[in-house]
């Protein structure tokens, strides 16, 4: 009940943050983040990283007696960090809007703390009507914060948000379905059960254009919510306009929801046909890299450099993922944390410009530096961050794809080769994904050249002002100093922190994660051995039907 | 001060013992150093006293500090690192054998994925462990000393700074020498990796120190690009090395390329897979963009865009030389491919040729300087390709003294001229008051640089490199090329001397000297302003505005600094007479590190019981005119460097009477294409430009209108057929809803269809 009780608090806080007057809605929507963050940190001490259980905090009960649907939720260490990461977030992204949310607050809130229950719930969820449903129950709350809380043109972008993504996510819920009706029509003679782990093992049954078939559709939702190069082009507006808590929710946790859906439903679900698909998919990875990047540096609105630039990141993501190994899929999990964690900083980043100055165009801001040091000493380290240097978060994961993808070349069988692993992507396409760290840094040193070094430029006529002259103009915010405050610098600090912990000691998450990549990595290996034939059909017996679904231990991810 | 200096090496000693134990502890694991005996845990000590001093810089800059107090922090911090970094030098060479020995601090990357073939456990294990030999502490002891030196250098010439610039400048010096210690201690490539991106992030941080001034930015920027570039290659090459050798420790790879060594050096390259021939061409495109070679090159004549202080330390001795350090580390792979040293030989000699051109026609001194570093650094990497090791570590030794010396005496200049760097600006400073231990260190300086004979250690190191072209057979061509290179060398080098230093004395102060308009402005004065501060400190500065500058001469700190680096240079040709069996000092350094390579034709030393390479295949060591090039290579290059100086005195003393016009300038006409040619750096950037950025530029603008028409406009049409049907469905409301609604539908179509679907089954 652990996990029920992360998603509940949440809801809880914003029942109360509904009910009660707008001027208590900060503080309870801190309290409805701080305190799941706290039952968070007590279940990740619980948890038991080290002996490589499959599922720890395992509930269910029944939910839709006829069709199997059950409430079961669990967690493996993929499902944890990702829930820690949304649980680190929540608090930054209710502190971070203290001062930009300043009417209709306890909507704002309401409805952050909703979205947050329902990301919890998706990386919490062990039924695949109940991710379904949290997975598109994040729509909602993110359609009302950037349609009632973004910037110009909002309306537009959160309808696109929403269709598009919702969209592509029906075409999920098919794959599911089919993949429940085989299920009960094939295997359990007529029983129906949507547990995961249930499916994952009926799925390996289906045969190979099945499983292509369920693949893409699976995909489909996954890959828009990703987003893969071309299906991207939501993400820039959405970012642009929503309010700076809904960009840091977007990058940080609604984006991993699509690489988790990957990594969880679609790769485990149909390995051969992933693993048969990975050479296209790992182009369009790489188009992603490489084209986004080079958008990215022709931006002139900050919002959309970065928004873009999670474009690229993201291909390094899927990247890993296809590399189907070790070191591959470990990079790409962690990659899905650091990236929520400096693109997520970065956009807080950016928001606090934007509090100030109204703007986030690079043609009216620039040389920040001189009149806001730390908050471009924040700047520039999560920019380094995001970039991938060597010694932060974004260096171990991106490096970690890499090699993964490097790694993973059906032409490195010459037993002269000592680390070599099976695999459809090899160096050329990772040489060519490796352009891509050139092209970060043309497009995030663009930024940083303009916004934070140079001459001082500030939108208004203030130019080459004396900074420390009274009446600078933003009166109206009077209550924001010049640089940042402390509530600003304490929103920062955890990120770099993790950041920097995850940049020098990622050790103790590599290990976490040593179990469940095994698994993947198994079974996409054993697809590959049946050389795209369907696993034997078990023999039906009417009645013995996984029924524990939750405490169920998924084939291949023991 | 060493009180403090004591306190903190008891303190961090108890730290580095107490991470030491816990590692190893927590790591007794198979691979984790190899068979290697484990260093003594006081090595830890030199990458964590920077680390401190970083950390205290940046607590300075948060507890607003506007003292010196940073700068004493990095000195002491440094200091007491360089003390550790002589302690490691002594284990290193005092025990009987020279074993490499590996100081574990504690775990980074530890991935394991099931065992190999003969039961070899398949991981990826790269740990923040220090691998220690010789040529690990030979490069630590420069960089750890000139660090500490500069540092001193610094506090005076950024005293105009003080505040929160002086504290981030010395936070970023702090963070440059940790970046540089992991690059050349790290055990394993992925460490290296670190440090060579955290050099490469230093480097960025502070040629932009002026942020202010937009060339600075680009300059930063610039930087940062061309080697990760570089980095591309040497990360590529990591990956390589890393699934054809299932390791990226130093332990265990220099065993695992043995058979590979062996091969080579019997002339069997066909033998040896492309993969392993491959790898040193990747680390060398790594070495080329961290040492600024061509095509790499362009991005270190524009870092002079940093303070002086960051120039002498990080683009002239340290830095710019971890690409030799790479090759040198990796010889034994570089001797696995029969492509790649002859490519790091010729690029070497070419950019050496190329940057020596480019640096005779410039006229600013400090990019007159940076030149010369690109033109030195290719004689390293020839000294590399044509397989002398000790020749090119001891020219590395040797330029990083002179080259910081030479650095720091224009800086000088520089300082206390209000930023002047022309030399038709500038004359006869030497004889100015106050100005006497500058003008004798620029001169040692330049007579080192230049390879002036028998008084300089610069002579030596040269001649080791110049030598070893003519010996190894193949490589004569690159011995003429590097032979004309030295004289055009001592020409520049002395052109600036007679031009700044001797001749008649007159001045015209640079901008900065006006620059001080706005008293007002103290807190965030503007960048160049702050020299004109420090003109406030020495009592010189009154009067900027009105045209009565005095040149302010450099107060205790400079001046220390700057003799003893004159007399380090100097010293450092003992380096050349101890060990004669070893080729010196260096060569002893060399041969008992990985780096260690017997140079062909040089076997007549006796001390090595391996046979000569025979990378020429068996062929004959080369002469020069039919001599042996080691006996008679000290006359030729001593004749080639005077007649270069008698040039530049011709040229541009004799006669002499004004600062701004010479002999050389009737020259200057004559040449016509060649000198404008010349003077526009071979226009390469613009080259770059027409070729790369706009094209790309371009390209980007292009994708971005695809993305938002093509991309973008399918995905809108598509929405729109939704929409419209809404609309048409029910005026006066909100498309989104029946959309929505229209969605909700198509789900359900498609789950009926599959419903259907089942129930036909």
């Amino acid at each position: 009940m652990t996990l029920g009780l992360l998603i509940l608090i949440p809801l809880l806080a914003a029942a109360l943050v509904a009910a009660l007057p707008a001027a208590r809605a900060r503080g309870t929507a801190l309290a409805g983040t701080l305190v799941p963050l706290a039952g968070v940190i007590v279940a990740a001490w619980r948890f038991p990283w080290a002996t490589g259980e499959a599922e720890a905090y395992a509930w269910s009960a029944e939910w839709v007696r006829g069709l199997g649907v059950r409430l079961s939720l669990g967690a493996d260490a993929v499902s944890m960090l990702l829930i820690m990461l949304t649980a680190l977030l929540g608090p930054i992204c209710v502190a971070g809007s203290f001062t930009a949310v300043r009417e209709r607050e306890r909507t704002f809130y309401g409805w952050l703390l909703v979205l947050q229950a329902a990301m919890t719930g998706v990386f919490a969820a062990r039924d695949a009507v109940l991710f379904y449903v949290f997975f598109e129950f994040t729509l909602i709350p993110m359609y009302v914060l950037i349609s009632r809380f973004g910037s110009t043109n909002r309306k537009a972008a959160a309808t696109k948000f929403f269709l598009y993504t919702f969209t592509g996510s029906v075409i999920t819920l098919a794959g599911v379905a089919y993949v429940a009706w085989f299920h009960q029509a094939r295997i359990s003679a007529g029983v129906w059960s949507f547990d995961l782990a249930t499916l994952t093992r009926a799925a390996l049954s289906m045969s190979a254009s099945e499983q292509r078939w369920v693949f893409l559709a699976l995909l489909a939702g996954f890959a828009v919510k990703v987003p893969l190069f071309p299906l991207h082009t939501w993400l820039p507006l959405a970012h642009t306009e929503a309010p700076t808590a809904g960009s840091v929710v977007l990058a940080g946790v609604l984006l991993k929801l699509g690489t988790y859906g990957i990594y969880m439903i679609a790769i485990p679900f149909c390995p051969g046909a992933a693993s048969a698909l990975a050479p296209g998919l790992s182009v369009l990875a790489v188009l992603g890299i490489l084209v986004a990047g080079l958008v990215c540096w022709v931006q002139t609105d900050v919002k959309k450099l970065v928004a873009y630039s999670s474009v690229a990141h993201l291909g390094f993501c899927v990247l890993g993922l296809l590399a189907f190994n070790t070191i591959g899929v470990t990079g790409s999990i962690l990659y899905m944390i650091n990236h929520g964690l400096s693109t997520g900083a970065l956009f807080l980043c950016i928001g606090m410009i934007y509090e100030r100055y109204h703007t986030r165009s690079m043609k009216e801001l620039g040389g920040l530096a001189r009149v806001m040091p730390v908050w471009a000493t924040f700047m520039v380290f999560f920019s380094m961050a995001s970039v991938g240097l060597p010694g932060l978060n974004g260096f171990v994961s991106e490096f970690m794809c890499l090699m993964g993808s490097f790694q993973a070349w059906s032409a490195w069988k010459d037993s002269s080769v000592l680390a070599g692993t099976p695999g459809e992507l090899g160096p050329y396409v990772t040489a060519l994904a490796g352009v891509g760290m050139i092209v970060a840094a043309m497009y995030i040193l663009m930024m940083v050249g303009n916004v934070v070094w140079g001459p001082l430029k500030e939108p208004g006529g203030h130019e080459d002002h004396h900074p420390d002259a009274a009446g600078h103009g933003h009166g109206a915010h009077g209550a924001l100093p010049k640089d940042l405050s402390a509530r600003e610098i304490g929103v920062l600090l955890p990120l770099a922190a993790a950041c920097v912990f995850l940049g020098v000691y990622p050790k103790p998450v590599m290990r976490a994660l040593e179990r469940p990549v095994e698994g993947l990595v198994r079974s996409v290996q054993e697809a590959r051995e049946r050389g795209g034939q369907p696993r034997p059909l078990p023999v039906p017996r009417a009645g013995e039907v996984d029924r524990q679904s939750g405490a169920g231990v998924r084939e291949g991810r023991q | 001060m060493s009180d403090v200096t004591t306190g903190i090496l008891t303190a961090l000693g108890g730290v580095g013992t107490l991470a030491a134990s816990g590692g190893d502890a927590a790591a007794h694991a198979p691979a984790s150093g190899g068979a290697l005996p484990a260093a003594s845990p006081l090595v830890l000590l030199i990458p964590l006293l920077p680390l401190l001093g970083c950390v205290l810089c940046g607590l300075c800059a948060a507890a607003g500090v506007r003292t010196k107090l940073p700068a004493w922090l990095t000195v002491a911090c440094l200091g007491a690192a360089f003390v550790a970094a002589l302690k490691m030098l002594g284990d290193a060479t005092g025990g009987p054998g020279t074993h490499a020995t590996i100081a574990h601090a504690f775990d980074w990357f530890r991935i394991e994925w099931g065992k190999g073939p003969g039961g070899v456990s398949r991981e990826l294990v790269a740990n923040f462990s220090f691998y220690v030999d010789t040529l690990t502490c030979l490069w630590m002891l420069f960089v750890t000393g000139l660090a500490t030196l500069i540092g001193l250098y610094a506090s005076e010439y950024m005293a105009g700074e003080r505040g929160p610039g002086y504290c981030r400048f010395f936070a970023a010096f702090n963070l440059f020498v940790l970046s540089m210690s992991c690059l050349v201690m790290g055990d394993n490539l992925l460490l290296l990796y670190l440090g060579w991106e955290g050099v490469g992030l230093c480097s960025y941080l502070l040629i932009g120190y002026f942020y202010q001034k937009p060339s600075a930015v680009a300059a930063a920027k610039k930087a940062f690009i061309m080697n990760r570039i570089g980095d591309l290659g040497l990360a590529l090459g990591i990956m390589l090395t890393f699934v054809k050798f299932g390791t990226v420790e130093y332990a265990e790879l220099f065993e695992r390329i043995r058979p590979f060594v062996e091969l080579a050096r019997h002339g069997r390259f066909d033998e040896i897979p492309f993969s392993v021939q491959l790898i040193p061409l990747l680390f060398t495109v790594g070495a080329f963009g961290k040492s600024a070679q061509l095509p790499l090159y362009v991005w270190l004549p524009d870092a002079m865009e940093g303070p002086t202080p960051v120039s002498a330390l990080i683009h002239a001795a340290t830095m710019v030389t971890a690409g030799v350090y790479l090759v040198a580390r990796f010889i034994p792979f570089y001797v696995c491919s029969d492509l790649a040293l002859p490519v790091v030989a010729w690029v070497g000699t070419l950019t050496a040729l190329t940057a020596a051109t480019i640096g005779m026609a410039q006229f600013d001194i400090k990019r007159i300087m940076a030149y010369s570093t690109v033109s030195q650094l290719g004689y390293m990497f020839a000294g590399l390709g044509v397989l002398t090791s000790t020749g090119a570590a001891f020219h590395v030794f040797t330029h990083a003294f002179f080259k910081a010396l030479l650095f720091l005496s224009c800086g000088a200049v520089m300082h206390g001229f209000g930023g002047q760097l022309d030399l038709r600006k500038l004359s006869g400073v030497r004889k100015m008051p106050g100005w006497g231990i500058v003008g004798v260190c620029m001169l040692v300086g330049c007579l080192n640089l230049s390879g002036f004979p028998l008084l300089t250690s610069g002579f030596f190191s040269k001649d080791m490199i110049l030598a070893q072209a003519f010996t190894t057979p193949g490589f004569a061509a690159i011995g003429w090329i590097l032979l004309l290179t030295a004289g055009l060398t001592a020409y520049y080098t002395f052109r600036v001397y007679f031009r700044v230093f001797e001749g008649p004395s007159q001045f015209e102060p640079g901008d900065e000297a006006h620059a001080h308009a706005d008293p007002g402005d103290q807190a965030h004065a503007h960048a160049p302003a702050g020299h004109a501060h420090g003109g406030h400190e020495h009592g010189h500065g009154q009067g900027h505005g009105d045209g009565h500058f005095h040149p302010h001469a450099p107060g205790w700190a400079i001046n220390t600094v700057l003799a003893v680096l004159a007399v380090c240079s100097t010293a450092a040709i003992g380096a050349y007479f101890i060990d004669r069996d070893h080729h010196g000092w260096v060569g002893r350094m060399v041969d008992s590190s990985t780096a260690a390579w017997e140079a062909p034709g040089a076997g007549h030393s006796g001390a090595h019981a391996e046979p000569p390479a025979e990378t020429g295949h068996g062929a004959a060591p080369g002469t020069f005119l039919g001599m042996d090039p080691h006996a008679v290579m000290y006359y030729v290059s001593a004749v080639v460097a005077l007649v270069g100086i008698g040039a530049a005195w011709w040229l541009h003393l004799a006669g002499r009477t004004a600062a701004a016009t010479s002999r050389a300038d009737g020259l200057l006409a004559a040449a016509g294409p060649v000198a404008r040619g010349a003077q526009g750096k071979w226009f390469v950037d613009e080259v770059y430009d027409a070729l790369v950025v706009t094209p790309l530029w371009v390209l980007a603008h292009v994708f971005h209108l695809l993305d938002k028409l093509l991309i973008d406009g399918l995905v809108n049409l598509a929405g729109w057929v939704p929409r419209g049907a809404g609309r048409t469905a029910s005026t006066g409301q909100n498309g989104l809803l029946h959309s929505y609604a229209l969605g909700m539908a198509g789900g359900l179509a498609i789950v009926l269809v599959v419903a259907l679907f089942m129930v036909k089954n």
